[in-house]
């Protein structure tokens, strides 16, 4: 016997009933109209999206209960409360308006310098260190302080002493030999 | 001179150096501004002395400004600018205040109600509602706390929010997204 129309209807319906593809294409709406909630509840979709969220509420449950959750936490949201300046707000603003000096920097200026200030002091630093080091190296280094006995040497012989002075705890033109210079030119200064 | 003339207008005049527009303007803006900061920075010795330095800004940058930009948006640029860069100062000065443990501030929540009539349970309950909502606010990120406060006290649209954000309308939706879900969890809404 031939099944009869009303049977194979009943049968697609039982099938779509039970399918699971078909609750998949009902969450993956709802995870889409979720998405949607906060511009929907903000009025920020088009009115044609708007209109089908709409419908859409209406018909899904978890999906109403999430929009009325979005609900409340606006709700609860008004709860705090507004102030109000005080009357010396404006008389204050104007006197600041006035006080130009004690404002420092302009805006513009400090957005400068807070990008400028730590390469500008880094800067700064490196430059008195070099001319400090300049300094030391050429001007004390240079002072013969403790002349060495005058004994006659030969050019090549000279050359050979102080190339090995290179092995020597403060090597001749280094900071540490001016430092050690300077210290100890101090110290016979002071007596 | 006009009380109902545009924001454009009399940032015309504040660029000549017209004093009276510039209380007309100050006046007509300080309760949103000041609020605005309020609910972002949740001090009010602080969001009264931000809400002034906003308005110092737009005096000084009167002759600059240019009407093209609608104002509110210029306006709470400037001052959404101030409390994203207080907001990173403070953080670097908050290791100091283990040595400042005397000057506490007066925060959202614990107002002086002294002016109104409301009684002491409504008070309390008054409070400790503000209390949890600030909490929840500054629990969020800056941006997704900015974009909020325009949207639920200032009702602003996303295209302006973007502007003052400086960001696309997409990311302001999507930060607005994340900043309801997470006070979902942080004001217990089940």
């Amino acid at each position: 016997m031939k099944p009869s129309a009303g049977f194979w209807i009943e049968s697609c319906l039982i099938i779509l009933r039970d399918d699971p593809f078909t609750e998949t294409r009902c969450d993956m709406k709802c995870r889409r109209v979720q998405k949607k909630l906060s511009a929907y509840q903000d009025g920020e979709l088009k009115p044609l999206e708007q209109a089908e969220l709409s419908r859409h509420l209406l018909s899904c449950q978890s999906c109403r209960e999430a929009y009325e959750k979005l609900e409340r936490v606006w709700q609860t949201l008004g709860g705090l409360e507004e102030i109000s300046p005080g009357p010396w707000f404006y008389p204050q603003l104007v006197r600041k308006l006035k006080e130009p000096c004690k404002r420092g920097l302009s805006p513009t200026l400090q957005h400068v310098f807070r990008f400028i200030g730590a390469p500008a002091i880094a800067s700064i630093i490196l430059v008195i260190g070099l001319a400090a080091g300049s300094y030391l190296g050429t001007n004390l280094a240079r002072r013969d302080l403790f002349p060495s006995p005058s004994i006659p040497v030969s050019d090549s012989q000279s050359a050979f002493f102080a190339s090995m002075r290179v092995f020597d705890p403060a090597p001749p033109g280094t900071f540490a030999e001016g430092y050690l210079r300077m210290a100890s030119y101090e110290e016979s200064g002071s007596r | 001179m006009d009380k109902q003339l545009p924001n454009e207008e009399l940032m015309v005049k504040i660029a000549k150096g017209d004093e009276y527009a510039f209380q007309i303007l100050v006046e007509r803006h300080q309760t949103s501004v000041l609020n605005l900061i309020y609910r972002f920075i949740g001090e009010r010795t602080k969001s009264e002395d931000l809400a002034q330095e906003v308005f110092l800004r737009v005096w000084q940058a009167a002759r600059t400004y240019e009407s093209n930009a609608k104002f509110t948006t210029w306006l709470y640029r400037i001052a959404a600018n101030l409390c994203l860069n207080e907001l990173k100062s403070s953080r670097r000065k908050r290791w100091l205040r283990f040595f400042d443990a005397d000057t506490e501030e007066q925060t959202v929540g614990e107002e002086d109600f002294s002016d109104g009539l409301p009684s002491p349970e409504d008070l309390l309950l008054a409070r400790e509602r503000s209390r949890q909502i600030t909490s929840a606010l500054q629990s969020l990120p800056e941006n997704q706390r900015m974009a909020l406060i325009l949207k639920r006290y200032d009702d602003l649209s996303y295209a302006e929010i973007a502007g003052i954000l400086n960001c696309s309308v997409s990311a302001v939706e999507s930060l607005l997204v994340r900043a309801k879900k997470n006070l979902q969890e942080k004001l217990k809404i089940s």
